[in-house]
């Protein structure tokens, strides 16, 4: 489904040269569950980015279902993105000024898709995420926890090859938290393979694999199990 | 706490410097094209002795062709002028105050340094009260006497730009001219003076300047010459074979105006027009219906036509574009409080009230406002030299084409229009921010501190 | 593609007010662009109406008898004797003023006496047997004076005695007598006296100054101006006049001691004078309406470029989910075409009812809708280029803006 090997992205100001990834090999099954972890700065958010087609890299191969994502427009990768991958922010990213039905409507929209067919795949997706009622509302009048499945509902409209969530319970409370992470676990069930970034290790343990970045690479999984268990302060510290 | 509201407000500005520069420079340039075409249309329109309003009145009679109206577009109003026996005899009466009868002549001076060639210029021949009738400002010497006016005594009055020319602006009383061949004593020099519009008398343009020197009307007899200033019209077939004849004939072309201190001299004069105009039309004069007027300047310059409606029409365009420049503003300055919502948010986290974040934005709008209330005025200000230039030709002497000298009050920019100019431009600035500053004031804390 | 508009539409609906008062900038500009320009097509139809007369060439000498010796006939004789024999002067005759001046004798005719029939206010000129051919003007029909026609002067003893014969416009002719032979008919002056129509003109432009009824109802008087003031009127050949203009000054200043010249200009200086103020009028309302598109589009491109900024995080969403670069530029012109149409409805409905409310106050013809139609597709254009770099601009916003958490 999903794999890179050796992919590295530099970021270039006028004084400063930052490897956010270096070397980064992985390689994702389809129906997989994957959890990235790794404390701030590790560069989870410029594998995300990289993954998600949102930034390009320098070095390395990328082929996403097949395609190889390195020498394509950025026509093309839109396009991608459009058709391959769903995505779920942290922070929900619903367009305030659209009500819940034309939110889930908006990357269907780009595939130019026909109106009857938009409109089975959006009931679907709300009736799947339990907010089939709420279509008319904006998002202003629902809780965090049901903008995040309005979001949910968006990203899998469009049947994508995989999910892409970015801390998807970051702004939530643990009941809302759960409710999600409950549904992302019923989506992949469904099929759908997921790639979920976070820093929270609990959220990490309801994924099949773990993969730990820090500093731009893939770390060892045996540091990673040790550190857990020598101080809960260091994660703590990591994660602030 | 306001000299920290200004600070924050310059910092605003900084922030955002082309879009403030160009909210400023927009209303600038708004407030600059109302002043321009307000004050054009003041100074083209305006009654320009408008403290007197309630005092001067012109005379009129409707002595005309019994058949059709002098003025067919306006067959409602008398002809502006009236025969010179009319006017003789109403000359006599003690009602008014002061009394003016008068009519315009072109002439020829000869003296000062124009010794050798003569030099043409309008004379207005009137009877003595016109200089403080309507408030003329004399540098040297004064008017003649009441008794200079009964016959045709040679005392002459120059304005201040024939003294200038001739005599090098210098005290000429006591010197003497000579006037259409005709040796004259100076006995006054006017300072400058040039109501716009001329009003006292509309018969070569309304903006034509005042004219060059003033004679009695006792002149007119001893003169013998028909008036070639003005405006000659007559109606009724009559055998008129000598200027005298002339002189008693129904033909109209001299002005009459009175000044009439209140209500009670006013009705006099009237009654005096009514009685006059009765007897007169038992012996077969005044055929048309009985229309005798007391028009004071006001009433007169709406009445004879002055207002142009091309100046309507600019000062109708200049407050168009006034309100895009507002709108434009108010888009603009909505954006940009909106755009800083979240930071009005926190601080409304941490205690201001709405009405401290209202103020806040208002201080804001308030420098815009007189920022751009003062660059306005001074674009004006460089406007109006720039429509001054494109009525002003070269040339000054030239008694003909005197018609285009009244504009110099274009550039004439008192106090009082200054501060109305202020006004304006503070008044419509601040009603550009009112909407905006309002709006973020009742911001709720909440929506903005929660979403991203 | 077009059902595209309902979610831009109502996206838009829930943040109305910066798009309204865009939208009405949009409509007072059109309809200050419609008014303008018509204005100005007039202003500029009225100055280049013909004035039928060589105006190119023509100039105009006032002058003033001011002392007891001054001998009229004489001096005027000896005047246009000196006049007439200058090289390059095709013409020259006395006037009472010069057309398109600022002077002008005008009276009324009519068709019956006793003031009865069809009436014409006439602008009339009172020149000798060269004036016709003076002024440059078509004689049409009928014939020109002949030299033992022009009566002299009038003088205190016949003041109100009118000419016996006139040479009118074919404006004044038909005004008079309509669908019919004016040649050769007489008229009647307000006081009975007859005069007869022996020539048409072609339809000269008189005094433009003062407000007579119409510019072209001109009469031409045999006979010597004096009462009110006489001046000369002179037709050089092409390029000649302003030499001539110079020369005529010098010599005339100084040759008669008991006449002064006042001044010598050309027609052509009267006629820039006579429309001063329509091309005042006319630098104004271009500069004006200039100005207020510039705003209008200052105002647009500032509003997208605002809408820009604060939807950075949607615009780089939809990046995310798959918009493309074009896909973006679109949703802002679409978004801008909204609001530049709904403005364009609004300024029609003003642009007409102002041009309506003008025709009515101003005695203006009614606005010509070919003027509707070029201001639309003008604001039309200047909208949507107003939001083209801030849509550009939009659609670079990179999609990884979707997961920044700041």
């Amino acid at each position: 489904m999903l794999k890179m090997q050796n992919v590295g992205k530099v970021y270039r100001t006028d004084l400063i040269e930052t490897h956010a990834l270096r070397d980064f090999s992985l390689e994702v099954a389809a129906g997989e569950f994957v959890a990235v972890t790794g404390p701030s700065g590790s560069g989870k958010t410029t594998f995300l980015n990289v993954t998600g087609l949102l930034e390009t890299f320098e070095t390395g191969q990328y082929l996403l279902d097949g395609s190889d994502v390195s020498r394509l427009s950025d026509d093309a990768r839109s396009r991608l993105r459009n058709e391959k991958i769903g995505f779920i922010f942290q922070s929900f990213n619903l367009i305030p000024d659209l009500n819940i039905y034309d939110n889930v409507d908006v990357p269907l929209r780009y595939r130019r898709l026909k109106a009857t067919d938009r409109h089975e795949r959006i009931s679907s997706a709300l009736e799947l995420v339990g907010l089939a009622s709420r279509v008319k509302h904006m998002p202003s009048q629902l809780s965090g926890g049901q903008q995040q499945r309005v979001a949910i509902a968006r990203a899998i409209a469009g049947d994508p090859a995989f999910l892409l969530a970015d801390e998807p319970t970051g702004n939530l409370d643990s009941l809302m938290a759960r409710q999600v992470m409950d549904l992302l676990e019923q989506i992949n069930e469904m099929g759908t393979t997921i790639v979920l970034v976070t820093h929270d290790p609990e959220l990490a343990r309801r994924a099949h694999r773990n993969v730990h970045v820090v500093d731009g690479q893939i770390s060892d999984l045996k540091m990673y199990e040790s550190r857990a268990v020598g101080g809960a302060q260091t994660l703590g510290a990591a994660r602030a | 706490m306001y000299s920290y509201y200004l600070r924050l407000a310059l910092k605003s500005f900084r922030r955002t410097p082309g879009l403030t520069a160009l909210m400023v420079g927009a209303i600038a340039l708004g407030i600059a094209v109302c002043i321009m075409t307000m004050t054009v249309y003041h100074a083209m329109s305006g009654n320009p002795i408008w403290w007197k309003n309630d005092r001067l009145y012109a005379v009129t009679m409707d002595n005309w062709n019994p058949n059709q109206p002098e003025d067919p577009q306006h067959p409602d109003l008398p002809p502006p002028q009236l025969t010179f026996k009319d006017a003789t005899y109403l000359l006599g009466s003690n009602i008014p105050e002061r009394k003016v009868v008068m009519y315009a002549r072109q002439s020829v001076l000869t003296g000062g340094v124009a010794e050798r060639k003569p030099v043409p210029v309008t004379t207005r021949v009137t009877t003595g009260d016109f200089f403080a009738m309507f408030d003329v400002p004399f540098k040297y010497g004064s008017a003649w006497s009441a008794s200079a006016d009964q016959g045709a005594t040679p005392v002459i009055v120059l304005n201040k730009e024939q003294n200038d020319k001739l005599f090098g602006g210098a005290n000429s009383v006591g010197r003497t001219i000579r006037w259409d061949d005709r040796e004259f004593r100076i006995v006054g020099v006017l300072d400058t003076w040039s109501p716009t519009p001329r009003f006292y008398d509309l018969n070569n343009g309304a903006f034509s300047e005042p004219d060059d020197v003033y004679i009695p009307l006792g002149w007119t007899r001893t003169l013998g010459q028909y008036p070639n200033g003005g405006n000659t019209n007559c109606w009724r077939p009559e055998t008129v074979n000598t200027f005298a004849d002339f002189l008693e004939s129904d033909c109209v072309w001299v002005q009459m105006w009175v000044e009439l201190p209140d209500k009670a001299s006013r009705e006099r004069m009237q009654a005096l027009l009514e009685g006059y105009w009765a007897e007169q039309h038992k012996a077969g004069r005044f055929p048309r219906p009985r229309n005798n007027r007391l028009t004071d300047v006001g009433q007169w310059l709406k009445d004879r036509g002055v207002v142009q409606n091309d100046n309507r029409m600019l000062v109708g365009i200049a407050f168009a574009f006034l309100a895009v420049c507002l709108l434009n503003t108010v888009g603009i300055l909505l954006a940009k409080f909106l755009n800083g919502a979240a930071i009005a948010g926190v601080r409304r986290a941490l205690g201001a009230s709405r009405r401290q974040i209202f103020i806040q934005h208002l201080i804001e709008v308030g420098v815009l406002a007189t920022v751009s209330a003062v660059l306005g005025l001074a674009l004006g200000a460089l406007g109006l030299l720039g429509v001054h230039s494109l009525y002003v030709t070269n040339d000054v002497v030239d008694a003909v084409t005197n018609a285009q000298g009244g504009y110099q009050q274009l550039t004439h920019f008192d106090t009082v229009s200054v501060l109305w100019a202020l006004m304006l431009a503070m008044v419509s600035a601040l009603a550009a921010g009112l909407y905006p500053a309002w709006r973020i004031g009742r911001v709720s804390p909440a929506v903005y501190l929660k979403s991203q | 593609m077009s059902f595209d508009i309902r979610p831009v539409a109502s996206s838009l609906l829930r943040n109305r007010t910066g798009a309204v008062l865009v939208a009405f900038q949009i409509a007072i500009a059109l309809a200050v662009l419609v008014n303008a320009v018509f204005i100005v097509h007039q202003r500029i139809e009225k100055m280049n109406r013909p004035t039928l007369i060589d105006d190119q060439n023509l100039f105009g000498i006032g002058v003033a008898e001011f002392t007891d010796r001054f001998n009229y006939d004489a001096s005027v004789h000896e005047d246009l004797a000196y006049l007439r024999g200058i090289p390059g002067v095709v013409s020259a005759s006395v006037t009472n003023s010069v057309p398109l001046g600022i002077s002008g004798s005008a009276t009324n005719v009519w068709t019956q006496p006793d003031s009865k029939g069809n009436r014409v206010q006439i602008n009339y000129f009172s020149m000798d047997e060269q004036g016709l051919n003076t002024l440059g003007v078509r004689l049409l029909a009928g014939r020109n004076f002949r030299a033992s026609e022009i009566l002299p002067p009038v003088s205190a003893s016949d003041y109100t005695k009118f000419v016996p014969q006139l040479i009118v416009t074919r404006s004044v002719a038909e005004q008079l007598f309509p669908h019919q032979n004016a040649l050769g008919k007489t008229v009647y002056t307000s006081l009975g006296q007859p005069a007869t129509l022996i020539g048409i003109i072609d339809n000269m432009i008189g005094t433009g100054w003062v407000g007579y009824e119409a510019l072209d109802h001109v009469a031409i008087m045999p006979q010597l101006p004096r009462l009110y003031g006489f001046e000369y009127i002179v037709r050089t050949e092409p390029g000649r006049r302003n030499a001539i203009m110079r020369a005529v000054e010098e010599h005339l200043s100084t040759s008669n001691p008991n006449r002064v010249v006042k001044w010598v200009r050309s027609v052509e200086y009267f006629k820039n004078l006579l429309y001063r103020d329509d091309r005042n009028m006319q630098v104004f309302l271009i500069t004006v309406t200039v100005l207020l598109l510039g705003i209008a589009s200052l105002g647009i491109f500032g509003l997208a470029t605002f809408n820009v900024s604060a939807r950075t995080k949607q615009i780089g969403t939809r990046r995310a989910v798959g918009a493309r670069r074009s896909d973006i530029v679109r949703y802002f012109m679409v978004e801008n075409a909204l609001i530049t149409t709904t403005g364009i409805v609004v300024g029609c409905a003003l642009a007409l009812a102002i041009g309506y409310w003008l025709s009515l106050q101003y005695q203006l013809p009614r606005l010509d809708l070919y003027y509707l139609v070029g201001g639309v597709l003008a604001l039309w254009m200047i909208g949507q280029l107003a939001a083209w770099q801030p849509a550009r601009r939009a659609s670079a916003i990179s999609p990884s803006v979707a997961t920044r958490t700041v």
